[in-house]
């Protein structure tokens, strides 16, 4: 019968699509995860060398992105980075390139870019390092930047911001304005740095709150805004009156939380505010302009040297954003003092003894978490509710 | 499990469930007519972005409902157009309208990705609104979810208790004995795709416009195709659908509130809960024969002589 042919092939395609909706898009971010394992180096003064000329622009600056950059997450965050290099540098022309979020794209656009005269790439996405890095061995006269990326080469260097100091600092804030000492987290997946982030949110909010615990639900997905819904949702029900995240974009898990009465805190871009208006805490967000400024005014002069770059927010490379409306002055001040001690160096957040979820000690006392093990933690702390893997 | 997380779970199976039971609607109508409609997602995707880009541009949620719902049924005119009036294999014209709605959302949806919109208001049922906001906000629905049921209740009276009703399941069983009794098989296909469209547009507009509010590329994320399963999981009749579409959003909401309760289970598996679900049932419901699928489906009808 034609009939059951055709429907046997329906009940086939279907299953198949079943089956892949349910294994999950591969964790493909936009976002690029730092691996920093040399300390930070901070030199974040703009200083233009060149005086603009009639004749044309000084340098031509190439930047990609992973996603669209309005999406008040990552990819905002990180174009606003890249456009105060116009404003810092008049003379700099910037070429543009978002939603490149695959290998293949992020190679012919580059080459592109280099076409139109780009003396100088700045590659977002995670996606976009090895591309770079191939390239920047065919250009050897170019310079790449690479955001969060680990590799270097003569003409390739990378560039980041520190978050993990600053998920402290949400944390303290989270940690004193929660009732129900249960504090959410929206996650994405389980991955390194993700972990750490909630981790480090958790011990933030232990160090004003010993009561406060961190609970995770996962979207497997950087963009199912459904899914971050139903997970915020989730979180609400169960007693939580704190929400933050770590997803693309932080639109849909702030309406929501908003919606329903609900205070919550910004992570990526601090445009996040928007979303919620009157249930935000704050947020944090990267700001690096001045860096990247200063990164290209070494390229217009000659002087550019591949540095690992890494800054937190005491160099500007992160910044917090106002406080919401609701938000009490003490409240405000012990963050504040927070974010002193961390920028004085008097916090450490990983020093030890930390313990796990089930009391094993990870970090020794007397012992501080390494930079490079940030990025590949498969354990939550104590406090943290959830399956880290 | 507090109480809280318990009406918690009805509460996110409802309201996501909401995009997708008007979603398997429209996919009901389409296949009750014969045409199998597998470029859903591509529909979802265009609707939900058309509908978002207008809720920006006029500050309207219900416009953008509006529109998100006609671009449904122009998309369901384009498989029509492929399937009906020019023969092609229903399978693949369905698969290449999914791949065009891929592209087509994304272009739409560019300029309004971030953008913050006024989602479509909800309002508490009288008698709740006494209770404190976490409860209250539970059962504070939006104007779709409270039409969604009467609306399948009306699917289902139009399928079955109507003239036009009958014409649709007619020409699903067999185009040719349509014909014979007077019907026109190709017209009444369009009718039932464009339906179905505006169905399935409705579901878009309750994701993006008044769930998530939000527009993010393919933030579908597989639920066109979830549709066409609980189609089958419904046996073709618009009051299953109502359990159907219940039974896997409240899936999702399960899973998600196991995984935050601290048991230590991978959440990577506890994340396929509801494709498991889904498919057990479907093989569990599918030996009966009573209600089975309209006997033309997925065949082209070439018209009689």
């Amino acid at each position: 019968m034609k009939t059951r042919a055709t429907y046997s092939v329906i009940a086939l395609l279907v299953s198949a699509a079943l089956m892949l909706a349910a294994c999950g898009p591969t964790p493909a971010t936009t976002e690029a995860p730092a691996e920093p394992t040399s300390p930070p180096v901070v030199e974040p003064t703009a200083q233009p060398t060149s005086a603009p000329t009639a004749e044309g622009p000084c340098l031509i600056v190439g930047a990609l992105y992973g996603g669209p950059i309005t999406d008040a997450g990552y990819n905002q965050a990180m174009h606003e980075g890249v456009m105060a290099i116009g404003e810092g540098i008049p003379c700099v022309e910037i070429i543009e390139a978002e939603n490149v979020p695959d290998e293949a794209g992020a190679t012919s656009t580059m080459e592109n870019m280099i076409e139109q005269g780009a003396g100088m790439i700045i590659a977002t996405a995670f996606n976009h390092q090895y591309p770079a890095l191939t390239l920047s061995q065919t250009y050897p006269d170019v310079v790449f930047e690479h955001a969060g990326g680990w590799e270097m080469g003569p003409n390739f260097a990378n560039f980041f911001g520190e978050p993990p100091d600053t998920w402290y600092m949400m944390g303290v804030a989270a940690g004193l304005m929660t009732e129900s000492n249960r504090l959410g987290f929206v996650a994405a997946f389980p991955l390194g740095w993700t972990l750490t982030f909630v981790n480090a949110f958790e011990l933030g909010a232990q160090s004003v709150n010993p009561e406060a615990e961190t609970i995770v639900a996962y979207t497997f997905g950087w963009g199912d805004s459904a899914k971050e819904a139903d997970a915020t949702n989730s979180l609400i029900n169960q007693g939580v009156d704190v929400i933050t995240m770590h997803v693309d974009s932080p639109a849909t898990v702030l309406s929501t939380a908003e919606s329903r009465g609900v205070y919550s805190i910004g992570f990526q871009s601090l445009a996040a505010q928007q979303y919620a208006p009157e249930y935000w805490i704050t947020g944090i967000g990267y700001t690096l302009g001045d860096t990247l400024t200063w990164l290209t005014s070494t390229v217009v002069d000659g002087t550019w040297t591949p540095i690992f770059l890494r800054c937190g927010i005491a160099d500007g490379c992160m910044a917090m954003a106002p406080f919401g409306p609701n938000v009490p002055e003490e409240v405000q001040d012990r963050v504040n003092q927070a974010r002193a001690d961390i920028e004085a160096g008097n916090t450490t957040v990983f020093a030890g003894p930390i313990v796990d979820q089930d009391g094993t000690v990870r970090i020794p006392e007397g012992e501080v978490l390494s930079e490079g093990d940030m990025s590949t933690v498969d354990w939550f702390v104590q406090g943290v509710i959830g399956s880290p893997q | 499990m507090t109480l809280l997380s318990v009406l918690g779970v009805l509460s996110s199976a409802v309201f996501s469930g909401t995009s997708l039971l008007y979603t398997t609607l429209g996919e009901i109508c389409g296949q009750r007519s014969g045409i199998v409609n597998l470029g859903l997602e591509g529909v979802l995707l265009v609707s939900a972005s058309a509908g978002f880009a207008v809720t920006v541009l006029t500050g309207s949620p219900y416009m953008g409902v509006l529109v998100a719902a006609l671009v449904g049924g122009l998309m369901n005119m384009i498989l029509g157009y492929l399937t009906i009036t020019r023969g092609a294999n229903q399978l693949a014209s369905g698969l290449a309208l999914m791949f065009f709605g891929f592209g087509l959302s994304a272009w739409i949806g560019r300029a309004y990705v971030g953008a913050r919109i006024i989602g479509l208001p909800r309002f508490a049922l009288p008698g709740l609104s006494e209770l404190p906001i976490l409860y209250r906000s539970l059962f504070q629905f939006d104007l779709l979810i409270y039409l969604s049921v009467p609306v399948a209740i009306l699917v289902w009276w139009v399928l079955f208790r109507t003239r036009w009703g009958l014409g649709v399941r007619a020409v699903g069983e067999s185009a040719d004995t349509a014909f014979a009794s007077g019907r026109n098989p190709r017209l009444i296909r369009y009718q039932a795709l464009f339906v179905g469209g505006l169905l399935a547009g409705l579901g878009a507009a309750h994701l993006s416009i008044a769930y998530a509010m939000n527009w993010t590329e393919y933030m579908t994320a597989g639920r066109g195709f979830i549709a066409v399963a609980l189609v089958i999981f419904s046996k073709w009749h618009p009051i299953r659908a109502i359990a159907g579409a219940l039974l896997f959003s409240g899936a999702v909401a399960f899973q998600l509130l196991l995984q935050s309760s601290g048991i230590q289970v991978s959440p990577f598996l506890l994340d396929t809960i509801p494709y498991l679900v889904t498919i057990v049932v479907l093989v569990a419901w599918g030996g009966t024969r009573r209600h089975s699928a309209p006997a033309s489906l997925g065949r082209v009808y070439q018209g009689s002589e």
